[in-house]
């Protein structure tokens, strides 16, 4: 992906990014609301990207920051119907301190046992959003009052200018001198230090992005779908199926996380026929790429090899 | 040397244990502006993990480290980094998805969160130093498209762009020609005439010697001589840890064996890359039946890349052949069913397994009765081995695992016994009871024996013809005789 | 008293259940270096293919349970033979990123099993009939005697295991190859036969271990994460690699879980054991007895 230079990727991604805005002139409410969810998964794939690509840490648990802001955007509306932007602020900003409360325990230990740590901070949060049913609807799920709209065209806009934002950010980052630094501390950590950067110094940077932009994705999608609940949005599979799409897109692009939420949000739809196996027949197409395939959609139209 | 030492590094008292090994003790050196500190052992001796150990790599367990009269033991590598410490490893180290150039100016970047737009200046900086060290060609490629010799460019412009005080360099010319070291050689020069103090590591000291100023040996983690290179060349006690003592030999000549025409093992052109590194380029040895050789040659010469390639552990080109038939296509553990066992120099022994089930394993393969007997035969060659038979592998000293090592391939009834590097950091009493082992094997069994060795007062005893590996080539061969005649004097 | 009683004898049997699926986890990662995501979903491939035996195929208790081991048994070698061994001869990933593609490749593969099992079987809560019924009395405590066949059976499994590795040829090869797999090949053994082997004995454990669970409380499609999570902190808890380790660790989570459960309330059964993991985690990262 070095071989196209970052304002040269941008511009193709703005062409499309526009092209999209225009889909809801031709295109059904509903494939609209798909895309929207799309988008925002997007959002999620392309903040967890930034933390496994370059920071070289595999997060099991992105639903723990997703789920953190998503809430506390959701209970605050419930709780004082403050204006939207404030609770959007509040849980990006819930999101950013539980990346911080998480990174510092995982960044201390290595390789499967930072997996574990992620897994297990996903875990606590279900556990403590089910005990404290009161304030957070427990297992059913929490609904706010207020939504950012209801027409879909609108929704849809939304999702679509914010993934593209989060994306330019992200992107812009990771090809910036301080996504080298990142790279390096990813790749190869004691020579980074032995270059003279703070390994942990840029490892909790990039959680705090990481955290940041899911934490506000989060929390839009709780006003876009008017609820927040267990199943959507903290649980280990939702996790699993953002690994999946970064995975799919192509890992260390960012870019390839949209790719990859969108083909799979497809899928599904495509699949959704099938019923119940739809979710066997995309998983298992998601393995057939994981080992067939490991640089991802990306990789493939690029035609960039993974040397062994 | 600068009158007034303006770059400093001084180490003192340095130690670093790992777990029950101590690999550096009570190490001191010290290193001037514009000087070029050479330090020289064999591996094991610690080497290394003194430079991690300045670095802030590795933490020490006591000691000092002081980079311009600062006190920086016990830092983490990034401070170090920024006090003016820098460090060219041993093994390059690249990022793999980036450009060179982008590796260069990786190296040029502050350690800042800030830096979101790419600095002009930095490109231009980054540029020139390319331009240095003869990398200006291939800026856009990445570190996977390179020979070997510029992957090891991109490592000493990482070490100019940091512009440190002290540089240290971790054995900087394995794998490269000749040509592509004077380079080096040059470049080194140049960083240690703009008034930095270098301390270069290396295991050979006949290649640095044009190139240092002054030299401290290593022996299993101390320090055993300092001086010029002359000096520490000709001291009595680091020719003992290379050469060992007097040689005296006991070759039988090559006539004697009876498979004269299809030699037991034959090695053909065999080459072996390492990614970029030819580690073994066009080898040709043979060992008779009953043979006893011994490769003689320092670390990084290749003779573990040799004993792998026969044993099948790694790709190869050129031909390997068992009694005239080629050995290419099996697995390795199949090679050492087949009679050719590997007592490597890592000795991979189940550490948490007793002596007795060590050796146990080795027998699997033979009927109970016949895995018994064996025992009691390895038993007898080296008793210790008897008295703790009960205890885990783990708990055993350096040259009881050794022994070990060398029982559990014994107990496959190998036709070969291939022993990498048996004496490593084994002190000299242990290697007497080694070499009369060694010796009473010989002469009581008919099994060939490929003996890789850097000490050379431990090879030539028990061999009867004698190759030398240098630089990944079979540079002598002959009888031990000649060898101690020829070869010797001029060997460390 | 009759409480403690109580809570003594259902910890017994919850956590001899826990020990052996989580060393048969431990023993995949000791040996394979593989941390298999997909351990919950063949315990409950297994549970369910004894209880379709029983339910559709109407056979008695004895040959469900063996059907459902064997089960889980051919499950755990497609496992690695689809799966691990291809990422791991796969020269298209680079070495160091090996372990994470295996990782979300087993933790797809279980997914797949998972939703597979859903559409065929459907996710409601399946139990296995025991092949012990009735009650007996201990201590004045009324206790399912299916209970203490559970615990038995667990530890006649382990037991076995350990018989196995430390004296059969083929056991102590597995033992040598956790140790050291380089040392195993130049003795002669073939590591891929070595992997084989493991994997077949992590299969039969994990069978058994599902068709305990399946007669004892029970398994629905759903419980397959949870499986998974348990089994892999117990055996982070007892330390990565260390097989004693994760037996006692089990025993520290089982009795917690039934502490909780008796003298706390149910809903709140997970939580000690994950606080404790946490705080492991921050203390003692290695775990209780851990060598990696």
């Amino acid at each position: 992906m070095g071989a196209l230079s970052t304002a040269r990727v941008l511009l193709v991604a703005l062409a499309v990014i526009v092209l999209a805005s225009f889909l809801p002139l031709w295109v059904s409410g509903y494939i609209l609301g798909l895309l929207t969810l799309a988008y925002y998964f997007g959002v999620f794939s392309m903040a967890w990207d930034l933390l496994f690509g370059f920071a070289g840490e595999v997060n099991f648990g992105p639903t723990f920051l997703i789920g953190t802001g998503a809430y506390t955007a959701g209970i605050l509306d419930n709780l004082y119907r403050p204006p939207i932007w404030v609770c959007l602020a509040a849980g990006a900003l819930a999101a950013v301190i539980g990346g911080v409360v998480l990174a510092l325990p995982a960044l201390r230990v290595r390789g499967p046992y930072f997996g574990l740590t992620t897994l297990v901070a996903v875990l606590i949060l279900q556990n403590f959003i089910v005990v404290a049913a009161g304030l957070t609807g427990g297992e059913i799920g929490l609904t706010v009052p207020d939504v950012i709209s209801i027409s879909d065209t609108t929704n849809y806009e939304i999702a679509l200018w914010f993934m593209a934002a989060s994306g330019a950010i992200l992107f812009a980052l990771s090809r910036s001198p301080v996504g080298l630094i990142l790279q390096a501390s990813g790749q190869d950590a004691v020579q980074a230090g032995a270059l003279g950067f703070n390994v942990t110094k840029h490892k909790l940077a990039a959680f705090i992005i990481s955290a940041f932009f899911s934490g506000l994705a989060g929390a839009l999608l709780v006003f876009y779908m008017g609820t927040a609940s267990v199943g959507t949005l903290v649980d280990i599979t939702v996790g699993v199926q953002i690994i999946i799409a970064v995975v799919l897109g192509g890992r260390r692009t960012i870019l390839g996380g949209v790719l990859g939420s969108v083909f799979l949000i497809a899928m599904s739809e495509a699949l959704r026929p099938l019923g119940d196996l739809s979710s066997f027949v995309v998983s298992a197409m998601a393995l057939v790429v994981v080992l067939a395939f490991p640089s991802g959609l990306l990789g493939l139209l690029t035609r960039t090899k993974e040397t062994a | 040397m600068s009158t007034a030492p303006a770059a400093h590094l001084e180490v003192k008292g340095l130690t670093k244990r790992f777990g029950g090994l101590v690999a550096v003790k009570e190490m001191a050196l010290s290193v001037h502006a514009g000087e070029i500190l050479g330090l020289i052992g064999p591996n094991g001796s610690g080497k290394s993990t003194v430079m991690k150990l300045i670095m802030g790599i590795e933490r020490p367990d006591a000691g000092s480290v002081r980079i311009n009269g600062f006190e920086v033991a016990g830092w983490p590598s990034h401070k170090i980094a920024r006090m003016g410490a820098g460090i060219v490893f041993q093994h390059s180290r690249p990022l793999h998805r980036q450009t060179v150039l982008e590796n260069i100016r990786l190296a040029l970047l502050p350690d800042k969160l800030t830096r979101l737009l790419a600095d002009p200046q930095t490109d231009a900086r980054a540029r020139a130093i390319a331009a240095r060290v003869g990398l200006s060609a291939v800026l856009d490629r990445r570190p996977a498209a390179l020979p070997f010799a510029d992957l090891r460019k991109i490592e000493i412009a990482k070490a100019i762009a940091r512009d440190p005080q002290v540089l240290l360099v971790d054995e900087p010319f394995a794998g490269l020609t000749v040509k592509e070291t004077a380079a080096f050689c040059e470049l080194i020069c140049e960083l240690r005439d703009d008034g930095r103090a270098v301390l270069l590591v290396d295991h050979n000291v006949k290649s640095v010697a044009r190139l240092v100023d002054r030299v401290l040996a290593m022996y299993v983690g101390e320090r055993i001589a300092e001086g010029t290179a002359d000096e520490v060349m000709r001291n009595e006690t680091v020719r003992r840890v290379y050469l060992g003592g007097s040689i005296e030999t006991a070759a039988r000549p090559e006539s004697s064996f009876s498979d004269s025409a299809t030699p037991f093992l034959a090695i053909e052109n065999v080459g072996v890359q390492y990614g970029k590194a030819q580690a073994l380029a066009d080898v040709s040895i043979h060992v008779h039946a009953g043979e006893f050789v011994s490769v003689v040659g320092l670390n990084g010469a290749g003779k573990t890349t040799l004993f792998n390639a026969i044993s099948g552990l790694l790709p190869y080109s050129g031909e390997i052949r068992r009694e005239g038939a080629s050995l290419r296509g099996r697995t390795a553990a199949s090679i050492a069913r087949n009679g050719i066992v590997q007592c490597p120099e890592g000795r991979e022994l189940f550490i948490d397994m007793s002596v007795r089930e060590n050796l146990d394993l080795g027998g699997q393969h033979l009927p109970p009765a016949e895995s018994a007997a064996q025992i009691g035969w390895l038993f007898e060659l080296f008793p210790i081995l008897r008295e703790r038979q009960k205890q885990a592998a783990g708990t055993l000293s350096g040259g009881e695992q050794q022994m070990l090592s060398i029982a559990r391939a014994l107990m496959m009834k190998p036709k070969l016994l291939i022993l990498d590097e048996p004496t490593l950091g084994l002190a000299p009493v242990i290697l007497e009871q080694l070499s009369k082992a060694l010796g009473r094997l010989r002469q009581t069994s008919a099994i060939s024996v490929l003996l890789g060795e850097q000490n050379v007062t431990f090879a030539l005893p028990h061999a009867d013809r004698v190759y030398v590996l240098e630089h990944a080539r079979i540079v002598w061969e002959g009888t031990p005789a000649r060898f101690a005649a020829e070869a010797g004097t001029g060997y460390l | 008293m009759t409480v403690f009683w109580q809570i003594l004898i259902d910890g017994f049997a919850i956590s001899s259940l826990y020990a052996l699926g989580a060393t048969g986890f431990a023993l995949i990662f000791g040996v394979s270096g593989v941390l298999n995501l997909s351990h919950g979903a063949l315990m409950v491939a297994a549970v369910v293919a004894a209880w379709a035996a029983g339910n559709d195929l109407h056979v008695g208790p004895y040959a469900g349970a063996a059907i459902g081991v064997a089960v889980g048994f051919l499950a755990s070698l497609a496992t690695y033979f689809a799966v691990v061994r291809t990422l791991q001869r796969s020269r298209k990933i680079r070495e160091e990123e090996k372990e994470i593609f295996i990782l979300t490749a087993t933790l797809l593969w279980g997914i797949m099993i998972q939703e597979l099992i859903a559409y065929i079987f459907t996710n409601n809560a399946k139990t296995v009939a025991p092949i012990v019924n009735g009650v007996v009395m201990i201590a004045g405590v009324r206790t399912p005697a299916n209970e203490i066949f559970t615990a038995i059976v667990c530890w006649l499994t382990i037991g076995l295991l350990w018989l196995v590795v430390n004296r059969t040829r083929a056991g102590k090869a597995v033992l040598a190859a956790s140790m050291n797999p380089r040392g195993v090949t130049l003795l002669g053994i073939e590591l891929s036969q070595v992997y084989v082997v493991v994997w077949a004995i992590y299969g039969v454990l994990v069978g058994v271990a599902g068709v305990l669970l399946g007669m004892f409380l029970g398994v629905s499609s759903y419980s397959v994460g949870p499986l998974t999570a348990s089994a892999f902190a117990i055996v982070v808890l007892g330390g990565l690699g260390s097989v004693s380790g994760a037996l006692i660790a089990a025993y520290v989570v089982g009795y917690l879980e039934t502490l909780t459960a008796y003298l706390i309330s149910p809903a709140y059964r997970t939580i000690p054991a994950l606080l404790l993991l946490v705080a492991v985690m921050y203390v003692r990262p290695r775990g209780l007895l851990g060598r990696r």
